[in-house]
């Protein structure tokens, strides 16, 4: 079963509606109440005038000569009622269940002197006449127009007044409710334990200040979490230096032959993934690195020179002439692994430089290799993972070098996204703040 | 009567530095092993050595502290290579900022070592004494560009970093520390494959027309790197040693 009214999303706005409804059917009622007894007050001190009021008329009126009464009949007439000396109008008589109380009120005064009947004039508003004929036979018409006394004009203003006070402390109470939890939501979505901890002000009232503690304590645990898991990891890492440097004398001893060959390249893999293992653990902490201001072109060419020296294929093109403010050694090792990344799997590498308008720096480094299947895209970032096709000794590597490009890139201020290119191949993007200059 | 090489390895581990040991002695040089810095200091007061293989982190005194101790003291001339256990740019620089030569990162392979050891003995050899520049945390001066030795970048005059590949740090070394004296191309190989000597295969004038670019030097009218014809390339300028302001 579906409600035909939607009950609204926000907790502010529901909030909000459950003030307002009970503040105003609250104000309602007893507005509602008070409006009533004054109705029941005045109903009553009315009619007991209206009894007085018309029985003395129709006295004075039936005494005076019929030449007389004619000028008599303003002084007698009244805001509700006045009288008139004819036939009066014609018209239903009036049925005694839905009679006017008035009607009983005139009824009950001069009811008993004089035989009355009372006619509705049809009409938008109610009007009613009373038909007599006075002692000397003459007609005489009680003309009533029944109506409550208008409401004072100030009323609606006053009713007018609350109601803008109602939703305005509604506003206020929902604000002060909704705030602080508006704020923790942020604080948990960028919550980000390698970067520097945003802390919450711990601040207002005690739920609040409970909440932030919280808040602060867990962000704490997570970061005291996190460090204990990268120092295991750089710990192992870098106590197998030892052995493996051992190992490695020890196998530069052996007679040549395939063997020292086979023992050689598996010492060369422990020792790259020792390396990498603490590099990646270094990287978490990757805001050690003063930033410093460099020239890019410089930085990319000589990264570029560095490769082309030892024989491998990387160009760089789209020079910009910018002088960009970073971790110049955090940057090379992004670049360095991405184009590593790139060789190892498309044997060649090509390194663009954008900027665009906003002031942001892409580098691309694209490749044309196998590409990656897009629902690995978001995973290779993770590291110690492997796409499927380089879990094989020829290509594997440690499934650390792009995980620590993005903690660095991530660590630099930058971002770094996977996208496969149009024709085959990996385009891995490093997009940088803004340039101080560029020309 | 051919002089022997004499090596000092300072290194805790027992294993490693007789591994490496054993494997210098065998190919020709003269190896002393030592566990530590006290023991480092006593053979030094009896025994000058050629070259001193320093493991960066040991207990006690570790390699940073004898480096500097070294290098404050009567063997501040004698070579330092370092050995570091992680691959990191900062230990590297801090090694060279305390005063070593060289470094190695540790796992290395002996006969990497081995060249390494060969490469720091050659160019210290082979510059004349008052040229010589130790790779201790030094700024060279010259023209309107530094050259951090450390970190191996030139630095322009408002201090924005321009990086330089490998090869072209050695043949800027190589120039810096031959200032106004012509060197001819066989020359300039020979002192630019001092070290890493594989990464080396382009042609010395593609190498200093990079170079020059880096510098911004107009190739037409050099002001940096002169070419003399028919001879080679002579580094015009005088070069200043400054102290790093670390």
């Amino acid at each position: 079963m579906s409600l035909p009214l939607r009950w609204p999303r926000t907790l502010a706005s529901r909030l909000s509606l459950i003030f307002l409804i009970g503040l105003i059917l609250a104000q309602g009622l007893s507005f509602g109440a008070q409006y009533y007894e004054r109705y029941q007050t005045a109903k009553s001190a009315m009619l007991g005038n209206l009894e007085t009021d018309v029985s003395t008329s129709v006295a004075i009126l039936d005494r005076l000569p019929a030449a007389e009464r004619p000028a008599w009949l303003p002084k007698l007439t009244r805001r509700n009622y006045g009288y008139l000396l004819n036939e009066g109008q014609p018209g239903q008589p009036i049925a005694r269940d839905d009679a006017p109380i008035s009607v009983s009120s005139i009824e009950d005064a001069i009811g008993e002197a004089y035989p009355l009947t009372f006619i509705d004039i049809p009409g938008p508003q109610k009007h009613y006449q009373a038909h007599l004929r006075l002692s000397d036979g003459s007609p005489l018409t009680i003309d009533v127009r029944p109506a409550m006394m208008p409401l004072s004009p100030w009323l609606p203003v006053v009713l007018l007044g609350q109601l803008a006070l109602l939703i305005g402390c509604t506003w206020l109470a929902v604000r002060i409710a909704v705030g602080p939890l508006t704020r923790l939501a942020q604080a948990v979505e960028t919550l980000d334990p390698n970067a520097h901890s945003v802390r919450l002000d711990e601040q207002g009232p005690t739920e609040v200040v409970h909440a932030a503690k919280a808040f602060n304590a867990m962000q704490d645990r997570i970061a005291a979490y996190l460090k204990e898991r990268m120092q295991l990891l750089a710990a192992i890492s870098h106590d197998l230096q030892t052995p493996i440097t051992r190992m490695k004398l020890r196998a530069e001893f052996m007679d040549e032959g395939i063997e020292k060959d086979k023992l050689w390249s598996d010492l060369g893999e422990m020792e790259h993934l020792v390396r990498e293992g603490v590099a990646y653990a270094r990287s978490i902490h990757g805001a050690t690195e003063a930033s410093c201001r460099i020239s890019l072109d410089a930085f990319l060419d000589s990264l570029v020179f560095d490769y082309q020296d030892t024989g491998q294929d990387v160009q760089l093109s789209g020079k910009n002439a910018a002088v960009i403010d970073t971790r110049p050694h955090a940057l090379r090792r992004v670049l360095v692994n991405l184009v590593d990344n790139a060789l190892k799997f498309g044997g060649a590498a090509r390194i663009e430089v954008q900027a665009d308008s906003k002031g942001q720096l892409a580098i691309q480094v694209l490749d044309r290799g196998p590409g990656i299947n897009e629902q690995e895209l978001a995973e290779v970032l993770k590291p110690f993972y492997r796409v499927e096709s380089s879990r094989n000794r020829e290509t594997g590597g440690t499934g650390l070098g792009l995980a620590i490009a993005q903690q660095l890139a991530s660590a630099m201020g930058g971002s770094l996204t996977l996208s496969n290119r149009e024709g085959g191949g990996l385009c891995a993007e490093l997009r940088l703040s803004r340039p101080l200059t560029s020309g | 009567m051919d002089h022997v090489d004499h090596v000092l390895i300072v290194d805790d581990d027992r294993e490693i530095r007789e591994l490496v040991g054993n494997y210098l002695k065998k190919n020709g040089l003269l190896t002393t092993v030592v566990a530590d810095g006290r023991q480092m200091r006593a053979f030094l007061e009896t025994t000058p050595v050629d070259l001193i293989v320093l493991d960066l982190m040991m207990p006690g005194d570790d390699g940073l502290v004898l480096c500097r101790e070294l290098r404050a003291g009567k063997h501040k001339n004698t070579p330092v290579l370092m050995l570091t256990a992680r691959n990191d740019e900062t230990d590297r620089i801090i090694g060279l900022e305390m005063g070593a030569d060289d470094s190695l990162v540790k796992p290395f392979a002996a006969r990497e070592l081995l060249a390494r050891i060969n490469a720091v003995l050659r160019r210290t050899r082979m510059l004349p004494p008052n040229l010589v520049v130790t790779e201790s945390g030094r700024l060279l001066a010259f023209g309107r560009w530094r050259l951090d030795t450390t970190a191996r970048h030139l630095l322009d005059s408002d201090g924005t970093m321009v990086a330089l590949s490998g090869a072209e740090y050695r043949l800027l070394r190589v120039f810096l520390d031959h200032p106004q004296r012509v060197l001819n191309r066989d020359q300039l190989l020979n002192l630019t494959q001092g070290r890493d000597a594989d990464l080396f295969d382009r042609s010395i004038d593609l190498l200093v027309s990079r170079l020059r670019q880096r510098l911004l030097d107009d190739a037409r009218e050099p002001a940096y790197i002169k070419t003399v014809r028919s001879e080679g390339y002579v580094f015009s300028l005088p070069v200043e040693i400054l102290e790093a302001a670390t």
